[in-house]
C-alpha cells in the first residue's frame, strides 16, 4: 500500500481543467518527483492533496485511508506536511521562532505522552537543516534560498510521515542544492519518510528522486524511474514542443 | 388582501433601493477590491444635496437629479478612488476596512456640520411627483415613487448584467479584482476601471438615497441614512458580493420582510419597530451561517508595507511603571474635570487594547467593541452591584461575571464569520453592533424572561457605581483614575506576555498565514474563537469602568458610530502596539475634547473673530476621519513612527536629558502654579515635537561633519572609483549574499536539463 494515492483526481476552475483525472503515489521511504512545465497544475495538485483545493471529483487516500473530505489541519494531524512555492513564512517572527512555532502547533495537537520538547527540537532541526547562522534573524531579511529551507525546517518540526516540497531548492546557490539533495536522501532513508518534490532543477531531481511523475496541462504523461522519464519521447516534446509545432 | 398588496408593493420598492445601493457595493468590490463602508454615507450626502438643490433653493427636480446624480455623485466616487481608494493597494484587510470607515464618518460629521441637525424646522422630503401622484390598481394605490424605484431596480439590475457579461470593459472590470498586473500586461487599465467603478458605484448609492429617503420616512437624519448601508449589505452578501441576481433577491426578501413586520405584528409587541429596524442584521447573519467557508488565504504579509515589533518584557514593565507615574503627575496639577477627561481617556484606551489584541495580535476585526462594552454593563448593571444610594459599589464578581458573559456572547457573534474571511467578522459586528443600538438598548418595557422579571435597559439609562474591590475603595475620582491606569498597564504588560509566549507566536503565524498554520495542523477557527472571546472580554471590562467613570450612561455611550471612530483612531495610533491603544484613548476623549475646549474658550475670548474659531471647532469634528483616510500612505501607525524618532533620541544620551529636564521644569512651573494649565500643555507639545526634531537635525549634523556624502549607485565609478565596499554593498541590494560566482565549467543545467 502506498503512503499516498490520488486517486482520478480533476479540478475545474470555472470551464478550465487545471487536473484532469491525476492519479499518482508516493511511496514511504522513498523521494518521489512531480515535474512538469510552468503552468502544468503542480501546485493545484499539492492543494488538493492538503486540503486547500477542494476537488471537482476523485479521492486523496493517504496512509490508507481516504481524506478527500478532511480540512488541512486534520491531514496535517495524520503526518502530512508541506512547503509553499510562494512563500508562506510567517513574517514577524524570527528564523528561530517560525521553527519554535510549528512545534508549538504540533503540540497542542499531538497526544500528551507525543508531545515534544519544542526548544531542543527547534535547535536540532536548525542544525540538521543548516539554518544555524540565520537563527535569529528576522525572516524577511533572509536570502530566498535560505527561506526555503525555513519552510522545510518548520514542516519537519511537526515530524510527518510525508512531506510535500513544492520548489524547495529555487533560489537556492549550487552549494545548497547539493546538501539540499543529501539531506533529502537522508530524511527518506533514514527516518522513512515519504518525499514529493516538485522542482525544476532537473539536476537535482535525477539524482534524488527513485519515481518521477511528469505533469503536463493537468495530465499526468509520464511515469517511471529517473531514467525511463529522462528518455521517454512524449516528456520531451512536452518540454521542448513537439517537432510538428516548431515546424 | 389590501394590506397585503399594499404592503408588498412598498416592500418591493424599499427592497429595490437596497438593491440599487448593494449593487453599487458589489461593482467597487469587484473592480477594486475595497469593500465601501461608505456606500450608505455617500447615498446620505446625496440626500441631503439634493434637498438643499430641490427645496432649500427651490430647483426644479429634473436639474436637481441631474445635478445630484449626472454630476456631483459619480464626480465624488471617481474623486474618492483617486485622492484615497487608490493608495491601498498593497495594504492589508485591515487598512482597506478602516479607511472606508474613515470615509464614512468624515461625511457623516461633515453632514452635521453643514446641515446642522439642531438647527431651524425638520428637513422634509418628499417623495417623486410629491405625496399625492397615485396610481389606482382596482381597489389599491400605489405612489409613483414606489413604482418608479422598484422599475428602476429591475432596470439596473439587467444593465449591470449586460455589462458585465456582454461588454469589454465589462469582462475587464471583473478582472480587475482578480488580478490588476496581468490585466495590465494584456493592455488593460486596471485604475482607470477601478475609478470608472467607484464613480458609478457612488451614482448608485446616490439614486438609492434619494429613492428611500421618502419610502422610509419623511425628515431626514445623517444616522440613519449612513447606516442604511447595513441593509445593502445584508442584500450583498446574499450574492456573496458576486453574484447581482442573488442580491436582487436577497434585497427584495430583505424589502418585503420588513414592511410585513409593520403590517402584521400585532400593535401590542413594543419591540416589533425596533424588530423591524435590526431585520437586515439579522438577515445578515443568517446569510453568515448559510454561506460555505473560504478558502484559506496565504500570505499577504510578505508584500505588506506594514510591519510591527513588539517590546521586550522588560520595556512593558518600564512603559507600565512610566505611564503610572506620569499620570500621577498629571493629577497632582489638574483640575477635577481634567482628571474626570483623563480617566474617561483610560477606560476608552482599555477598550482599544481589546482591537489591538484582536487586530494586531490576530488580524481579525471587530467593530463594535462599545457594543459589547454595553452587554458588560448590562450585566454589571442588574447582577454586580452591592449597597444602594452612594453606598453603592461595584463588585468584583460583578465585573467578572460582566467579563465572560461578554466574551460568551463574542463567541454566539463571531462564530458564524469566523470561518470566513476577516471581512465576514468585521461586517458581522457592525451588524452586531447596530442591532444592540436598536433592539437591546432601546428596551425599556419590563420582559418576562423565563419567569425572570426584568428591564433591560431601565428608563433608558444605566448607573454603575464605581469599584469595590476587597478591602480598596475606588470611589474617590483620584483612587478611580489610578484604578483605570494600573488596569490599563496590567492588561498592556499581560498582552506582551502573552505576545512572547507561544500562544501569541501561534496568533502572529495565524495572523501572518492561515494557509500555512493549517497544514501544520492549527485549528484556526479555534484559535481565532479564543482570541475574540479574549479580546470582547477586555472590551466588557473597559465598557464596564467607562460606564462606571461617567456614572449614569445612556445608549449614545455605545454608538457604532464611536465604536468606528475607536477603531479607526486605533489604527491610526498603530494597531499593533500597545501605545496606540493609549493613543486612541487619550486622542478620542482627551486631546478632541481640548482642542474643542480650547477654541471655544478663544471663541468666547475674542468675540470679534468669534466665527473663525467656531468654524474650527467645526474642523476639529471631522479631524479624526481625515487622519483615518490618510492610513493608506502610512498603515503602520502614527505612533511607530513617533517612536522611531524617538529611537533616534535615545541614542543620545543629552537629547534625552534636556528633553525629561525641561518637562520636569514645566511640570515644576505648573505644579507651584507658576504657570496655568494650559500653558503646560501648550508647552509640553513644544517640548515633546520640537526639541527631538531640532535636537536630531543638530546631532545628525554633528555626525554626518566629516563623513562623505554618499554616491548614488549608478554613478559610482563615474564620481568615485569602485571599492571593494561598493561590491558588497550591491550584493547586499540584490540578495546575492553568498552565492559563488560561477566559472565557465559549472553552469547550472535548467529546467530544460531534461532532454540532455
Amino acid at each position: 500500500m502506498s503512503l499516498l494515492e490520488t486517486v482520478d483526481v480533476k479540478v475545474k476552475f470555472g470551464g478550465n481543467v487545471a487536473l484532469n483525472d491525476v492519479s499518482i503515489s508516493v511511496e514511504a521511504g522513498s523521494v518521489t518527483g512531480l515535474i512538469g512545465p510552468n503552468g502544468a497544475g503542480k501546485t493545484t495538485l499539492f492543494n488538493t492533496i492538503t486540503g486547500l483545493q477542494p476537488l471537482t471529483s476523485g479521492k486523496i487516500v493517504f496512509n490508507g485511508k481516504d481524506v478527500t473530505k478532511e480540512p488541512p489541519h486534520k491531514r496535517t494531524r495524520m503526518g502530512l506536511a508541506r512547503t509553499f512555492q510562494r512563500l508562506e513564512l510567517f513574517t514577524s517572527l524570527s528564523v528561530r521562532d517560525n521553527v519554535r512555532v510549528a512545534g508549538e502547533i504540533r503540540n497542542r495537537w499531538s497526544f500528551r505522552t507525543a508531545r515534544m520538547d519544542v526548544n531542543a527540537e527547534t535547535d536540532r532541526i536548525i542544525q540538521l537543516v543548516g539554518l544555524a547562522d540565520v537563527a535569529d534573524r528576522e525572516v524577511g531579511e533572509i536570502p530566498t534560498g535560505q527561506a526555503r529551507v525555513v519552510e522545510l525546517a518548520r514542516a519537519l518540526m511537526i515530524q510527518p510521515t510525508l512531506l510535500l516540497l513544492d520548489e524547495p531548492a529555487s533560489g537556492q546557490t549550487e552549494e545548497e542544492t547539493e546538501q539540499f539533495g543529501e539531506l533529502l536522501k537522508d530524511l527518506a532513508r533514514n527516518d522513512g519518510l515519504g518525499i514529493c518534490l516538485v522542482e525544476h532543477d532537473m539536476a537535482l531531481v535525477m539524482k534524488v528522486c527513485e519515481t518521477i511523475h511528469v505533469l503536463d496541462f493537468g495530465i499526468i504523461i509520464s511515469s517511471g524511474t529517473a531514467d525511463y522519464v529522462r528518455n521517454d519521447p512524449t516528456v520531451i516534446d512536452a518540454y521542448l514542443g513537439s517537432p510538428e509545432s516548431v515546424g | 388582501m389590501q394590506t397585503f398588496l399594499q404592503y408588498t408593493i412598498l416592500g418591493l420598492a424599499i427592497g429595490g433601493s437596497y438593491f440599487i445601493a448593494a449593487s453599487g457595493l458589489v461593482v467597487t468590490y469587484t473592480t477594486s477590491g475595497i469593500f465601501n463602508f461608505a456606500q450608505g454615507a455617500i447615498a446620505m450626502i446625496a440626500v441631503f444635496t439634493y434637498w438643499q438643490f430641490r427645496w432649500g433653493w427651490n430647483w426644479p427636480a429634473p436639474l436637481a437629479l441631474l445635478m445630484v446624480l449626472g454630476v456631483l455623485a459619480p464626480l465624488l466616487g471617481a474623486a474618492l478612488y483617486q485622492v484615497v481608494m487608490k493608495n491601498l493597494r498593497g495594504t492589508s484587510e485591515v487598512t482597506k476596512i478602516i479607511v472606508p470607515i474613515g470615509v464614512m464618518l468624515g461625511f457623516q460629521a461633515l453632514a452635521t456640520w453643514v446641515w446642522n441637525p439642531t438647527s431651524s424646522t425638520p428637513r422634509q422630503f418628499q417623495k417623486f411627483f410629491g405625496p399625492n401622484a397615485f396610481v389606482h390598481f382596482g381597489s389599491i394605490k400605489v405612489s409613483w415613487h414606489e413604482i418608479i424605484a422598484f422599475v428602476i431596480a429591475i432596470a439596473i439590475a439587467v444593465g449591470i448584467r449586460l455589462l458585465f457579461v456582454r461588454t469589454r470593459s465589462g469582462v475587464a472590470m471583473r478582472a480587475v479584482v482578480d488580478d490588476p498586473e496581468l490585466l495590465q500586461l494584456n493592455g488593460g487599465r486596471p485604475e482607470r476601471l477601478a475609478m470608472i467603478s467607484w464613480a458609478g458605484g457612488s451614482f448608485l448609492a446616490a439614486l438609492a438615497g434619494i429613492l428611500i429617503q421618502p419610502m422610509i420616512g419623511s425628515a431626514m437624519s445623517a444616522g440613519q441614512l449612513t447606516l442604511l448601508v447595513i441593509d445593502a449589505f445584508a442584500a450583498a452578501m446574499f450574492g456573496r458580493l458576486r453574484s447581482l441576481p442573488r442580491t436582487l433577491a436577497g434585497a427584495l426578501v430583505i424589502g418585503i420582510t420588513t414592511t410585513y413586520v409593520i403590517a402584521y405584528f400585532p400593535s401590542k409587541w413594543t419591540w416589533a419597530s425596533s424588530f423591524r429596524n435590526s431585520l437586515p442584521m439579522i438577515f445578515l447573519f443568517i446569510v453568515l451561517i448559510v454561506l460555505p467557508q473560504d478558502r484559506l488565504r496565504g500570505a499577504t504579509v510578505l508584500r505588506l508595507r506594514e510591519r510591527f515589533r513588539m517590546p521586550s518584557i522588560r520595556t512593558a514593565w518600564i512603559a507600565g511603571l512610566v505611564l503610572m507615574v506620569v499620570v500621577f503627575c498629571l493629577k497632582v496639577i489638574m483640575e477635577r474635570t481634567a482628571v474626570n477627561t483623563l480617566t474617561l481617556a483610560l477606560t476608552f484606551a482599555i477598550i482599544a487594547l481589546s482591537l489591538v489584541l484582536l487586530t494586531g495580535f490576530a488580524g481579525e476585526i471587530n467593530l463594535a467593541a462599545l457594543s459589547f462594552g454595553a452587554i458588560a454593563v448590562i450585566v454589571v448593571y442588574h447582577f454586580g452591584t452591592t449597597g444602594s444610594g452612594s453606598d453603592a459599589r461595584t463588585t468584583l464578581w460583578g465585573i467578572l461575571l460582566a467579563a465572560v458573559v461578554t466574551a460568551l456572547v463574542g463567541a454566539v457573534i463571531a462564530l458564524p464569520a469566523l470561518r470566513l474571511r476577516g471581512l465576514y467578522l468585521a461586517l458581522a459586528t457592525m451588524a452586531f453592533g447596530v442591532f444592540v443600538s436598536r433592539m437591546v438598548l432601546t428596551e425599556r418595557n419590563e420582559r418576562d424572561i423565563f419567569g425572570l422579571k426584568f428591564t433591560i435597559f431601565t428608563a433608558g439609562q444605566l448607573t454603575i457605581p464605581k469599584p469595590k474591590i476587597g478591602p480598596f475603595d475606588f470611589n474617590s475620582p483620584d483612587a478611580f483614575l489610578f484604578l483605570c491606569a494600573g488596569l490599563f498597564a496590567i492588561i498592556g504588560i499581560g498582552m506582551v506576555y502573552l505576545r512572547h509566549s507561544g500562544y501569541g507566536r501561534r496568533l502572529a503565524a495565524m495572523k501572518d498565514s492561515p494557509a500555512a498554520s493549517a497544514t501544520l495542523g492549527m485549528s484556526v477557527v479555534r484559535l481565532k474563537l479564543s482570541i475574540f472571546m479574549m479580546s470582547t472580554a477586555i472590551a466588557g471590562i473597559g465598557g464596564v469602568m467607562m460606564a462606571a467613570q461617567i456614572g449614569t450612561v445612556n445608549s449614545d455611550r455605545f454608538d457604532i458610530l464611536l465604536s468606528l471612530s475607536l477603531m479607526m483612531i486605533t489604527v491610526v495610533g498603530g494597531i499593533g502596539y500597545i501605545s496606540g491603544a493609549l493613543f486612541a484613548g487619550i486622542f478620542l476623549i482627551a486631546f478632541v475634547q481640548m482642542l474643542d475646549l480650547t477654541l471655544k474658550k478663544f471663541a468666547v475670548d475674542y468675540s470679534s473673530i468669534e466665527a473663525i474659531f467656531l468654524f474650527f471647532v467645526s474642523v476639529v469634528t471631522v479631524l479624526p476621519a481625515t487622519i483615518g483616510i490618510t492610513m493608506g500612505k502610512n498603515p503602520s501607525g502614527a505612533v511607530s513612527e513617533i517612536l522611531n524618532g524617538l529611537d533616534q533620541i535615545k541614542q543620545s544620551k543629552p537629547l534625552v536629558i534636556t528633553l525629561v529636564g525641561l518637562e520636569a521644569a514645566i511640570w515644576a512651573l505648573a505644579a507651584t502654579d507658576v504657570i496655568t494649565n494650559w500653558h503646560f500643555v501648550i508647552l509640553t507639545m513644544v517640548n515633546l515635537f520640537i526639541v527631538p526634531v531640532v535636537g536630531g537635525k543638530v546631532l545628525l549634523a554633528r555626525a554626518m561633519r566629516g563623513v562623505p556624502k554618499p554616491v548614488p549607485p549608478e554613478l559610482v565609478g563615474i564620481d568615485r572609483p569602485f571599492t571593494f565596499d561598493d561590491l558588497a554593498e550591491m550584493d547586499r541590494a540584490l540578495d546575492l549574499e553568498g552565492v559563488v560566482v560561477p566559472s565557465a565549467g559549472t553552469v547550472r543545467e535548467g529546467a530544460t536539463g531534461v532532454s540532455a
